[in-house]
């Protein structure tokens, strides 16, 4: 069977966690690029003004900017997949080299319909890109799809930043958002990528991650939902080679009757390579939560942990906390913890005998909880971060 | 004072002004948790009769929070570890609240800056969380300190920081500061002890200066209490 026919075929495929969608009764509208620079105020939602992103797409419709000066000169490429798939030799071998279109019906949807649409970033060997790469994907209308597929590769010695934004207006409250990424971490290399996603009610989210970091490189994922969302559902897969290292953080704040799967799977290949995955989730209002971790040590001195840690926010919200550690080498060392609890009453008293009133009690306790500090991501990130931990806080101490 | 429905603590009278220390000894179960707890306001202990005065004003029926920012802070005996939250953040919102600055002194007498990255008391040793909670209750500059049993279960080196500190804190800021000890291993690295209680069944049964209560720790509470002409009902 031809890999288009495995793909059609694939369609119908549900992924094996999170709810089931049908996609058929989503709009795919043409995918669209243009080169030129847009306005679009998204910044209260996501923190980033889109003016300064090198890379947006409005539905299926792609934007981007010429690559600025500051960036080019190093040697950095930020153009839509698409583009990068035509002219570029690299893009194309890069692309479902990591994720395969027939995983699920959603990398199904996306290879078939999708157009290429998404971010291709490549930052050349030794370069330490001084300024995040900002790119930022906005849905746009009712019952649309938005499928996205965006390839990362920082090549040997380089270090990068790239932060994605990812929101809907105000107003928009139902369609699909399906992306797919492929990230590629070389040789003593270095990427952080932070994602902050900001939906609504009636949207279904699919994100499709897949890294590979080579030999001495490190990638660190910053991962955060704050919004409500019918479901989401995401399980990026990271591959290790030697001496390679990843911290994933997940900070998952569930609110109204959202469905939230979300996990990290760390592959241990190589010999020294090791792996963090931590994650923090409150779960407000009639929220479920899923948190997943598993790392699979399948080398000699590799070291992997996990920690989950939930808080149940709402009497009618819910967590499930799976971490797995599996070893398939006996010099593998891995380790695991978890826990969820509610906000306890002799941790308001405390705190209120330290002169805080109750919501100030609380808003304390869901603030630092949620508060990861994830290695090297850049101070805009960080800023923005705050910010959103400081509003949850608020918004949770209220509900 | 009761809990629940039960009276703990009955006809004390203390009068505590600035500067001074006072003690207060007794076995366990004697009520001294529960008259520090009253003092600070907690809602487990309430006031059912008699007034708490503080400043001049009748406290009684102020929560907690606001007795705080008033002045009065308590060292917990019993503190909850709160997974998730790191000591640095709560540090971080008690200097906010109370002003900073002029706290490296006791952080370095208390030894707790090693702890600052750690989730509140998670997997703390004994020392260390009674250090951290005298560091988070002296943060707050406090005029009236409360101390539960800050020489409860920790090692010498640590009951020496803890002394050093409290002894710190009544010389440097003239904090005033009731300590309540069941075994008394803190008294002989006080500077400034102004006054012992023996309390025993709620009630504050004998009250004089340090060196006319030890007995009761070398000999124990019943016998030393007979030696000190104090008949138990």
């Amino acid at each position: 069977m031809s890999l288009r026919d495995r793909v059609k075929k694939a369609l119908s495929k549900p992924s094996p966690y999170g709810v089931d969608i049908d996609i058929s009764s989503y709009i795919i509208e043409e995918p669209q690029v243009f080169e030129r620079s847009v306005e679009e105020s998204v910044e209260s939602k996501i923190g980033m003004r889109p003016s300064i992103s090198q890379y947006l797409q409005l539905g299926q419709m792609a934007l981007y900017k010429l690559i600025e000066k500051s960036l080019e000169k190093y040697g950095v490429k930020v153009v839509p997949l698409r583009v990068a798939i035509e002219k570029f030799d690299l893009a194309r071998d890069l692309a479902w080299r990591l994720v395969d279109p027939d995983t699920d019906k959603y990398t199904a949807l996306t290879y078939l319909y999708g157009g290429e649409l998404g971010y291709f970033v490549y930052v050349s060997p030794e370069v330490k890109v001084p300024t995040p790469i900002y790119t930022c994907l906005v849905l746009r209308a009712e019952r649309r799809a938005m499928l996205a597929h965006n390839v990362v590769y920082v090549d040997y010695g380089a270090e990068a930043h790239v932060v994605t934004g990812c929101t809907i207006p105000h107003g928009v409250k139902g369609g699909l958002h399906v992306g797919i990424s492929e990230f590629y971490v070389g040789r003593d290399a270095r990427l952080t990528f932070s994602m902050i996603h900001s939906w609504a009610e009636g949207l279904h989210v699919r994100p499709r991650t897949a890294a590979k970091v080579a030999e001495g490189g490190e990638y660190v994922s910053y991962y955060m939902i704050y919004s409500p969302v019918s479901s989401i559902q995401l399980f990026p897969r990271t591959i290790l080679d030697m001496g390679a290292k990843l911290y994933a953080a997940s900070v998952i704040a569930g609110r109204v009757q959202g469905n939230y799967d979300i996990g990290t799977k760390a592959q241990l290949e190589g010999t020294g390579s090791s792996a963090e995955l931590v994650s923090r989730v409150v779960a407000f209002e009639d929220s479920k939560i899923y948190a997943r971790g598993y790392i699979e040590g399948l080398a000699p001195e590799s070291r992997g942990h996990i920690e989950c840690l939930g808080l149940l926010a709402s009497p009618n919200a819910e967590i499930s906390s799976i971490p797995i550690v599996t070893s398939r080498n006996p010099q593998s060392i891995l380790s695991h913890e978890a826990a969820i609890g509610i906000i306890a009453r002799e941790e308001i008293e405390y705190l209120e005998s330290k002169g805080f009133t109750e919501d100030e009690a609380k808003s304390i306790i869901i603030r630092g909880f949620m508060n990861i500090e994830a290695p090297g991501l850049p101070d805009m990130v960080k800023a923005q971060v705050k910010r959103l931990i400081d509003h949850i806080a608020r918004a949770g101490v209220q509900l | 004072m009761c809990v629940d429905d039960r009276v703990v603590v009955r006809n004390v009278y203390l009068d505590v002004s600035c500067g001074e220390v006072h003690v207060i000894l007794g076995p366990n179960g004697a009520g001294k948790t529960s008259l520090l707890s009253a003092i600070m306001g907690l809602p487990r202990v309430r006031v059912c009769g008699g007034t708490i005065i503080f400043g001049g004003e009748d406290i009684s029926g102020v929560p907690a929070y606001e007795r705080a920012r008033r002045g009065i802070a308590l060292a917990h005996q019993f503190v909850p570890v709160i997974r998730g939250v790191k000591v640095a953040n709560i540090v971080k919102h008690i200097i906010e609240r109370y002003g900073g600055g002029g706290y490296e002194n006791i952080l370095d007498i208390l030894d707790v800056k090693h702890l600052m990255g750690r989730y509140l008391f998670h997997g703390f040793s004994g020392g260390e969380r009674r250090r951290l909670e005298l560091y988070l209750t002296l943060l707050q500059r406090p005029k009236l300190a409360l101390l539960d049993e800050p020489d409860s279960g920790v090692d010498v080196d640590s009951l020496k920081l803890i002394a050093e500190a409290v002894n710190y804190a009544v010389r440097s800021w003239s904090t005033s500061m009731i300590l309540v000890t069941h075994s008394g291993a803190i008294l002989d690295k006080l500077y400034d002890v102004t006054r012992t209680h023996i309390m025993i069944g709620g009630q504050i049964v004998y009250s004089r200066d340090l060196e006319a209560t030890r007995v009761v720790l070398s000999r124990g509470y019943i016998e030393g209490l007979k030696v000190l002409g104090v008949s138990l009902q």
